[in-house]
């Protein structure tokens, strides 16, 4: 099987580079190719890699709490841009102060990511639960 | 060594200020005359440069948060509830601000009045302008610093001083190496030559304003002469501009014999190459930054992080210490976990006010063992800069003389590898093209060579990953599963 392609990368104005790095070899090591866009990326930085690279997923971290400025409107985007069936992830720290996690959940399910995961995310279930996206994904629609 | 970068000019100075004041409408508020005044006004205890000379004759340890929030009234709002339980304030720069984005800084601001919460990780001084950073000032009763991760802090800087803020944090390595993806460092060097140019102008006019040059850099396993030496570097840059209040930082790396040692080595460090440099009128004090990595997630363990932190600051004689909270872990905190932070630093500093510095053989190895290291990039610096310290760090950087783990800059080489050592100590495995003396170079292989053979696997990149998380997970060494 062809390995599934997943675009990586740091939203906006965040310059967090550690965990990004940290991302990029685990992903890699599970099997998977990684094209990543670093640090401070915008939406449609991420779209054009996804659309250049023919990705199947794109992962979205945002760590310095303006994720909600920046992801609004990324589903959108994504439809406008014509790959509106993608699969979106994002983590990291998503809103400034402490607020309950399925408040964040459901703030990012409604800017259409699919899958929302806090800073403690255990890497191994976000591999299995991309592997399982991308897969659904590539089944052609009926 | 003698570098002979100059002043820049009163002339080259005064046509970039009209560029740089026009390019935001606030920018045309800035009046230096004026400011001067309103500072020579101000009362001498919110003065930055003058608590830090003064707690550091006394050997006290002062205590300063990190905050800020959107909207005027609310930053009011957070210093004024937290300045009780610190003796320095900061205002805390938003992170489009400190890549000079101040339309979506705007936007922020907009987003943050209508959902009646701050949606920016800061305090947009900039679009705020001069009158309101002022009533930011005046309604506090102890000092304020500007604290952000600008590599372009010019129009920031002119509005900040203008507003009577004393205290300015940053440099033209530290603010852009661990802050930026593709900003030229000669480009972010010069835009600092300017800031500290301007700080230098006011010191002219008798008015002192503190510099401080961003110590941790990336925050993750970062070995003391790297920062060390950049510490170094923005402190003579400075100098040269006419600053002269300099607060040399340090990020705590977790090993308290190296962090002791570090702190002493810093202050050593500074004074011997700034007196040979030929500055004898500075003033110099130091800053210890709590725990920079990742924080556990539960607020009891975080606690734990934020106190050991604090007794290190007081064991390592700190001027000042920055401190954490316990919401780290998640973000941007609360004002009462803020509080909290500050108030479990406090308990520590207090407890340990009347006992002395750590003073051991190991501490004063590990010390003489950094300040080699330093000497050997600044010789290298030297050279490479024919007389120009800031060609000669554009170069060190170009050819990883000078490299910092994990930062996201192209501009840094990364081929430097730290892991920990067995007892817990930032040691270098990979240096790439830093100059580690041979001696202390064999001293860190075998350090690393030690601890390998205790967990029975080579030395790799899982050890490195494993460190990094280490803290949040509740120890130092990330040891194997």
């Amino acid at each position: 099987m062809r390995p599934c392609v997943i675009v990586l990368g740091v939203i906006g104005s965040d310059c967090h580079a550690v965990g990004n790095k940290i991302l990029e070899a685990f992903f890699s090591d599970r099997g998977f190719t990684v094209v990543n866009l670093g640090v401070m990326v915008s939406q449609d930085e991420f779209i054009d890699a996804a659309i250049e690279t023919g990705a199947s997923a794109v992962l979205v971290s945002s760590l310095y709490g303006h994720g909600e400025i920046d992801c609004a409107g990324f589903r959108d985007r994504c439809i406008e841009r014509g790959i509106g069936d993608i699969v979106l992830y994002v983590g990291g720290n998503l809103v400034i102060g402490k607020r309950e996690p399925a408040e964040i959940q459901q703030l990012y399910h409604s800017m259409g990511f699919d899958r929302v995961f806090g800073p403690d995310a255990d890497l191994d279930s976000v591999a299995e639960f991309l592997a399982a996206d991308c897969a659904a994904k590539a089944v052609p629609a009926r | 060594m003698i570098f002979h970068d100059a002043p820049i000019s009163q002339a080259e100075l005064s046509e970039q200020q009209l560029e740089v004041r026009s390019s935001w409408p606030t920018g045309a508020e800035v009046n230096f005359d004026e400011s001067v005044q309103f500072h020579r006004e101000l009362d001498s205890s919110l003065n930055m440069a003058a608590a830090l000379t003064a707690a550091d004759a006394q050997g006290a340890v002062l205590v300063q948060p990190r905050a800020g929030v959107a909207l005027l009234s609310e930053h009011i709002r957070l210093l004024t509830y937290l300045q009780d339980h610190c003796d320095l304030l900061p205002t805390t720069i938003d992170a489009y601000t400190r890549q000079n984005r101040y339309q979506e800084a705007e936007k922020g601001i907009a987003r943050s009045e209508e959902s009646g919460h701050s949606l920016l990780n800061g305090f947009p001084a900039v679009n705020h302008g001069v009158a309101a950073c002022r009533s930011v000032v005046e309604a506090l009763s102890k000092p304020v610093q500007i604290r952000h991760g600008t590599p372009d802090a010019r129009l920031l800087a002119e509005i900040t001083l203008a507003a009577g803020f004393t205290s300015f944090e940053g440099g033209g390595i530290s603010y852009n190496i661990p802050y930026t993806k593709d900003v030229p460092l000669q480009r972010s060097l010069r835009n600092w030559q300017y800031v500290d140019r301007l700080v230098g102008l006011y010191e002219a006019a008798g008015v002192r304003i503190n510099r401080e040059p961003f110590g941790p850099l990336s925050g993750t396993l970062v070995p003391p002469c790297i920062s060390h030496a950049v510490a170094v570097i923005e402190g003579l840059l400075a100098l040269q501009q006419g600053v002269r209040s300099i607060t040399l930082g340090y990020g705590q790396a977790g090993s308290y014999v190296q962090d002791v040692a570090a702190m002493h080595a810093l202050r050593e460090l500074g004074h011997e190459y700034f007196t040979e440099a030929g500055f004898t009128d500075y003033e110099l004090t130091t800053v210890f930054h709590q725990w920079m990595g990742g924080f556990p997630e539960s607020e009891a363990r975080a606690f734990g992080v934020i106190a050991w932190g604090a007794a290190v600051a007081a064991m390592g004689r700190a001027t000042k210490v920055i401190v954490k909270t316990p919401h780290e872990a998640m973000g941007i905190p609360t004002m009462e976990a803020n509080r909290q932070g500050l108030e479990a630093t406090r308990q520590v500093i207090n407890m340990l006010s009347d006992q002395p510095p750590l003073d051991a053989p190991e501490v004063q190895a590990e010390a003489d063992r950094i300040k080699s290291e330093v000497r050997a990039v600044m010789t290298r610096v030297a050279e490479l800069g024919s007389g120009s310290l800031l060609d000669g760090t554009v170069r060190a950087f170009e050819a990883g003389v000078i490299d910092v783990p994990f930062a996201p800059s192209r501009h840094n080489r990364g081929k430097l590898l730290p892991v920990r050592d067995l007892n817990g100590a930032v040691r270098i495995y990979e240096p790439g093209n830093v100059p580690v003396p041979p001696e202390v170079m064999e001293y860190h292989r075998a350090c690393i060579a030690e601890r390998a053979k205790h967990e029975d696997r080579p030395p790799c990149f899982q050890m490195v990953i494993d460190d990094i998380y280490a803290v949040s997970k509740g120890n130092l060494v990330g040891r194997p599963k």
